[in-house]
């Protein structure tokens, strides 16, 4: 009989335990401003209204620093818990929003999808979607990157109002209304797909609402979470988390990054946003014993252009993403693109490793599930993880 | 309309205020009426979600605030109008919960009283509070076209009025306040006019009208009376303030000439970004042709009035002009 | 007066009418519209006259803060006021149907005041001629400041607006070169708006100091426009803005794309536009007769509807699309005449509409919203279900009595007839499927017969409760979700 390894050993005991949060950052999140190559003359050349102070940037090693206000984050990279992907994109970059973004979501920049990655990597998961819960949208609309045929996604735009007929009082009364609902909804064949997605949906609301309810009412922490939208999105998915019902992907976002004008401002602001928010939210893991099976993708749909525009920068190519968690092996990973304009396409930064690849490692050695189908393709891992 | 005067009754001296979007600190949230005591100004601001009181001076000292948006004693949450009696105590009545607050002018509450409905003491939507002659409380019954008198502690006194255009009728009232020797004027705000009863709720006279003159007024919120019995209007459908001789001559309109207060110059010292390019900014462009409302228009010139919900008038002759959609007060001396 | 079981082909056709040129129509619209013929009824919706909302002063002195309108939320609930309350909904709708295309979010100009005034342009423009509601649009400051056309500069163009006014607002990707949208930008500089500097500093900032916004106006800056040779669609010349404006609108390409738009919002529902150069519309033939009527009609878009509306193809689109937020809140509260006065139940509204996905007067991006099925998961489903049970369920509402009346009129009822006649009256619902219509009633069933005593008695009150709840149960249906 085969012994299994220790690192086997670890990896089945853990597999079922493990998370995976998405902090989307909409609009196109300028690369070149968040991972700074402060000595690099060319940055200083290329952006002569739009670059960061030095000074103020904080520093992870001789050439490159994060943003300002990046400060929770920088905490976390100093214990080793960050990995920095720096010249992250894709072949033949699309520098339209919803296309690009679409392109994160379904893994595939060549031809248009409707099926998402998370959403299959559920599908793998969760065969038989035995639980309705087992991806969750902290925020409104459906993301791409979370739609896929039969795979039930609930999407909580506040954890605490979340539910079925909640203003009916008598509990008798609105049994009687959510078994009407779930015979509504439960019907054999649809007349149609739509009549059929319908009441696919309706039926997992019903049933994810119900549990959800509960969440609330089992939360304590000590954490106060920053007063900004991802922060109370973050806190509703510490919640439900921490509430035990087997939510393994907790997605959400934080815009507008579209920042072609005024740029330092507001991104300065977004990053203090995003970067307390995931503080607070790590903070809030660890208290509870989460910390080991947490792991934190941040990403945006394309970077900016090397060149500002006076003050801002345009939609541009070649971004930079972040894993964040205790299991991640901190470090910087890809290469920093060049800013020398012969190693620029088209005024772009030239990414020089595919999202894909960091896809991989969260599919094959997060969740133990077999990436080339989903990511459409065999994209080299960077080995992130520790077990 | 610009700055036009037949007479010149009121000069423009100052502006108070800035726009304050959190629930505390110096500066107003959609101040909707003023009230005046030894000095101190008042402020109600009907903010959906930080509606309270703020207290401040002519000096543009900020010196406290009380209430809080909910639905508890001493709660507000559709806050209208305000008014202080000689003996210290704050008077604010409610268009949500039908009801008039009573604190003293620390801040302190003391109590409610006032139930929804159209019997006689029952109140509907009251948007005005005023001190009568004999120290009893005037509320503007908004829904029921009328007026009521009430005691401090909330008994029914008499009232007046029903819903009509002819002399003695309202159209859902506003503002309210009392002149020297006790005469009631109430903006009768769906008839374009303010009228005038004597102590008892007779008619006694009438001020501007749904004319498109001039003197006409449109949808105005709030009289104010002087000494000499002269009244000033804010004309919230025109953005404007108007004022009339006692007997009913049109005098004087005013629409607006704001500067920056000391708040607002604290906060401009403070963004040189924005300060920078205000200046050499001009604030009082020609606006396209369809900009052609005295309220698009306001949206466009800072200084002009905009949203004027209340005026009054304090013991030392200055004219105070509110405006719940610029958040400041707008200071006239009367000559 | 109709009778409960009673529906005609001919009610169905305006109710779906109705829906789709609407918010949807109550029963005393439907029996006026019903003995009406359609090609005339649909002239007449063409041909709008006296909005008679809720008049503007009662709203803005209830809610002070919709005066001021500081933020996206107070202006979406004018806008929703008026949609509810407007005796020309078709107006509304179609500034809707723009907003959709226009997208312009309040996120990134933090002027709703600003957007109010776009909107109201839409009203204005948005059944006449396609060139001059896109020259609107170019001059629009609020779609200015959202696309940084402010700092599209003679010699540093900022290509944002003259990208989009081809991808997105025209003609399509594919359609156009790369080159084209460096022109366009060209011809576009010195389209700004009053004061630029230091709105923009503003608006980046969101700034609402020292005495809240100040709003926005177009102004033309010639000195800072490039009025050099451009080249643009094969057209040369010192082209200005309102060229491009004049070549794009005479473009096949363009209306092919806004026909595809037309069909897709007041047809059925297409793909996500990111797909459509990829995926053929559901009936060619259809956006081809749209596009020929745009054409020969000289862009007039009131005309392209005029055929849409009187085509085959829309009557027989019954319930092709899925309601956005939007339709569906506004369509409850407008049916259901829940609203008569300023209440602060559209306080409600507004922030329900975000929940369920749709955020009036902010869109995601510039790429407006991603309709149909998208708007349905799990989240919004309840949000749904839970908001329609809230205002059907009044049993107080007076749609809710008059159809207690209607029913009335046959005497006491069992359960299978009040369904059916109550699955009629809020569709009609044709196409219900045995699930939902048995569903309801057992549930009714269980209680027995309905008697409805006389009007005005307690008995008759009982009937509307339980009205009001087969009326909330049929609203949270799944074929309710669809228009």
């Amino acid at each position: 009989m085969q012994k299994l390894s220790s690192k086997e050993r670890c990896v089945i005991a853990k597999v079922n335990e493990k998370k995976l949060v998405v902090v989307q950052l909409s609009g196109g999140n300028d690369a070149l401003n968040t991972v700074i190559p402060y000595n690099d003359g060319d940055y200083y050349d290329n952006r002569p209204q739009v670059h960061i102070d030095p000074d103020k940037a904080l520093k992870l090693d001789a050439n490159l620093a994060m943003n300002p206000s990046m400060t929770a984050i920088k905490r976390l990279w100093d214990e080793g818990k960050v990995a920095v992907i720096n010249g992250i994109g894709y072949p033949e970059p699309n520098r339209s929003h919803f296309r690009s973004m679409d392109i994160w979501h379904t893994a595939e920049p060549t031809k248009v999808l409707t099926e998402g990655w998370i959403g299959k990597a559920l599908r793998e998961l969760d065969p038989k979607s035995e639980n309705v819960l087992g991806g969750i949208n902290f925020g409104r609309g459906l993301p791409r990157a979370m739609s896929c045929p039969g795979v039930p996604v609930a999407s909580v735009g506040n954890l605490d109002t979340y539910g079925l007929f909640p203003s009916v009082s008598d509990l008798q009364d609105r049994n009687d209304l959510l078994n009407v609902f779930s015979q509504m909804y439960g019907g054999a064949q649809g007349r149609d797909a739509v009549s059929e997605f319908l009441s696919q949906t309706g039926e997992d609301a019903m049933v994810g609402a119900d549990i959800l309810r509960e969440a609330p009412n089992k939360y304590s922490s000590s954490v106060e979470y920053a007063a900004n939208p991802l922060a109370n999105s973050l806190r509703d998915a510490a919640r439900v988390m921490f509430s035990d019902v087997g939510t393994k992907v907790f997605y959400t976002q934080h815009g507008s990054f579209d920042t072609h004008g005024g740029e330092l401002p507001v991104h300065s602001k977004l990053w203090d946003d995003v970067s307390s928010s995931i503080g607070d939210f790590v903070d809030d893991v660890r208290e509870h014993g989460y910390g080991d099976s947490t792991a934190i993708l941040v990403f945006s749909e394309f970077g900016r252009r090397v060149k500002d525009n006076g003050s801002g920068t345009d939609h541009g190519s070649g971004g930079v993403a972040f894993l964040i968690g205790e299991s991640v092996k901190g470090g910087l990973y890809g290469q920093y693109p060049s800013l020398k304009e012969s190693n620029q396409l088209n005024g772009d930064l030239c990414a020089n490793n595919d999202f894909r690849s960091v896809y991989t490692d969260i599919l094959e050695d997060w969740f133990q599930v077999d990436s080339v189908p989903i990511v459409n393709g065999t994209f080299e891992k960077f080995d992130f993880f520790e077990c | 309309m610009t700055n036009k005067t037949i007479a010149e009754r009121a000069v423009y001296d100052k502006t108070i205020g800035i726009v304050n979007n959190n629930p505390l600190g110096r500066g107003f949230a959609h101040p909707i009426d003023l009230a005046y005591r030894n000095g101190e100004l008042f402020v109600l601001n009907k903010h959906p979600v930080f509606a309270r009181v703020g207290v401040c001076n002519y000096r543009e000292d900020y010196l406290r605030e009380f209430g809080t948006y909910g639905h508890g004693d001493g709660q507000f949450w559709l806050p209208t109008g305000i008014a202080a009696s000689d003996d210290g105590h704050i008077f604010v009545c409610d268009e949500f919960h039908n009801n008039v607050s009573v604190f003293k002018v620390s801040g302190e509450f003391v109590t409610n009283w006032g139930r929804k409905g159209s019997e006689s003491g029952q109140i509907d939507g009251p948007s005005g509070v005023a001190i009568s002659q004999d120290k009893n409380i005037l509320v503007v019954d908004q829904n029921n076209h009328r007026i009521q008198e009430f005691t401090v502690e909330g008994a029914y006194v008499r009232s007046w009025g029903e819903f009509g255009t002819g002399p003695g009728q309202l159209n859902q009232p506003w503002g309210i306040t009392t002149g020297k020797d006790g005469s009631v004027y109430v903006a009768d705000w769906g008839n374009d006019r303010v009228q005038q009863f004597d102590t008892q709720g007779t008619i006694i006279g009438s001020f501007g009208g749904p004319t498109e003159d001039e003197g006409g007024l449109h949808r105005p919120s709030k009289p104010a009376v002087d000494e000499d019995g002269y009244v000033y209007v804010s004309d919230w459908g025109n953005e404007s303030v108007k004022i009339y001789a006692p007997d009913g001559r049109y005098i004087q309109g005013l629409r607006g000439e704001a500067t920056l207060s000391k708040w607002a110059n604290e906060f401009l010292d403070a963004n040189p970004d924005e300060s920078i390019q205000r200046d050499i900014s001009n604030l009082m462009p020609d606006l396209p042709d369809h900009f052609n409302t005295p309220y698009l228009i306001s949206t466009q010139i800072e200084s002009y009035f905009w949203g004027p919900s209340s005026v009054i008038i304090d013991k030392t002759h200055r004219l105070y002009v509110v405006e719940s959609s610029r958040h400041r007060i707008q200071v006239f001396n009367l000559v | 007066m109709v009778c409960a079981q009673d529906t005609t082909e001919q009610r169905s056709l305006m109710a779906h009418l109705t829906r789709r040129i609407g918010f949807g129509a109550t029963q005393a619209e439907l029996d006026k519209l019903e003995t009406q013929n359609y090609e005339d009824v649909v002239d007449d919706l063409l041909d709008p006259g006296e909005s008679n909302h809720l008049p503007d002063e009662l709203v803005l002195r209830y809610h002070t803060e919709v005066h001021e309108q500081r933020v996206g939320p107070w202006s979406a609930k004018q806008w929703l006021y008026r949609m509810v309350t407007t005796d020309t909904p078709i107006v509304e709708k179609m500034a809707l149907f723009w907003h959709g295309i226009f997208a312009t979010g309040y996120a990134k100009t933090n002027q709703a005041r600003a957007l109010a005034v776009q909107i109201d342009m839409f009203r204005k423009f948005g059944l006449g001629k396609f060139d001059l509601l896109l020259e609107e649009l170019s001059k629009d400051p609020a779609m200015i400041i959202w696309l940084d056309n402010q700092d599209n500069h003679k010699g540093a163009i900022n290509e944002n607006f003259g990208r989009e006014i081809l991808e997105l607002f025209s003609m399509g990707i594919g359609s156009y070169t790369e080159n084209d949208i460096k022109e366009c930008s060209r011809a576009f500089t010195g389209w700004t708006l009053k004061n630029a500097e230091y709105m923009s500093v503003r608006a980046m900032k969101d700034s609402i100091w020292p005495y809240g916004r100040i709003s926005w106006h177009y102004e033309y800056r010639e000195d800072d426009h490039d009025d050099g040779v451009k080249t643009f669609l094969g057209e040369t010349g010192k082209l200005n803005g309102s060229d491009i404006v004049r070549i794009i609108s005479k473009q096949r390409v363009a209306a092919e794309f806004i026909s595809r738009h037309l069909y897709d919002f007041f047809v059925a529902d297409e793909v996500p536009v990111s797909q459509w150069p990829y995926t053929a519309p559901k009936d060619p033939k259809a956006i081809a007769t749209l596009a020929d009527a745009y054409l020969s009609n000289d862009h007039d878009l009131k005309e392209v509807l005029r055929v849409l509306l009187k085509s085959e193809f829309f009557k027989n689109s019954r319930y092709e699309r899925v309601k956005c937020p939007v339709e569906y809140v506004a369509g409850c509260l407008r049916v259901s005449s829940a609203v008569n006065k300023p209440t602060l139940l559209m306080n409600e509204a507004v922030s329900v509409m975000e929940y369920m996905g749709q955020s009036l007067l902010n869109p995601p991006s510039v790429e407006g919203w991603h309709e149909g099925t998208e708007w349905i998961n799990s989240g919004s489903i309840v949000e749904r279900v839970n908001f329609a049970y809230e205002v059907w369920g009044n049993s107080g509402s007076i749609e809710v009595k008059d159809i207690t009346d209607r029913l009335s009129v046959d005497g006491d009822m069992y359960a299978e007839e009040v369904v059916q006649s109550c699955l009629n009256f809020m569709g009609p619902l044709e196409l219900t499927e045995e699930a939902t219509k048995y569903a309801i009633i057992d549930h009714v069933s269980r209680n027995g017969l309905i008697k409805f005593g006389d009007k005005s008695s307690k008995t008759r009150s009982q009937a509307e409760e339980r009205i009001a709840e087969i009326l909330a149960l049929v609203a949270a249906s799944k074929e309710y979700q669809r228009a």
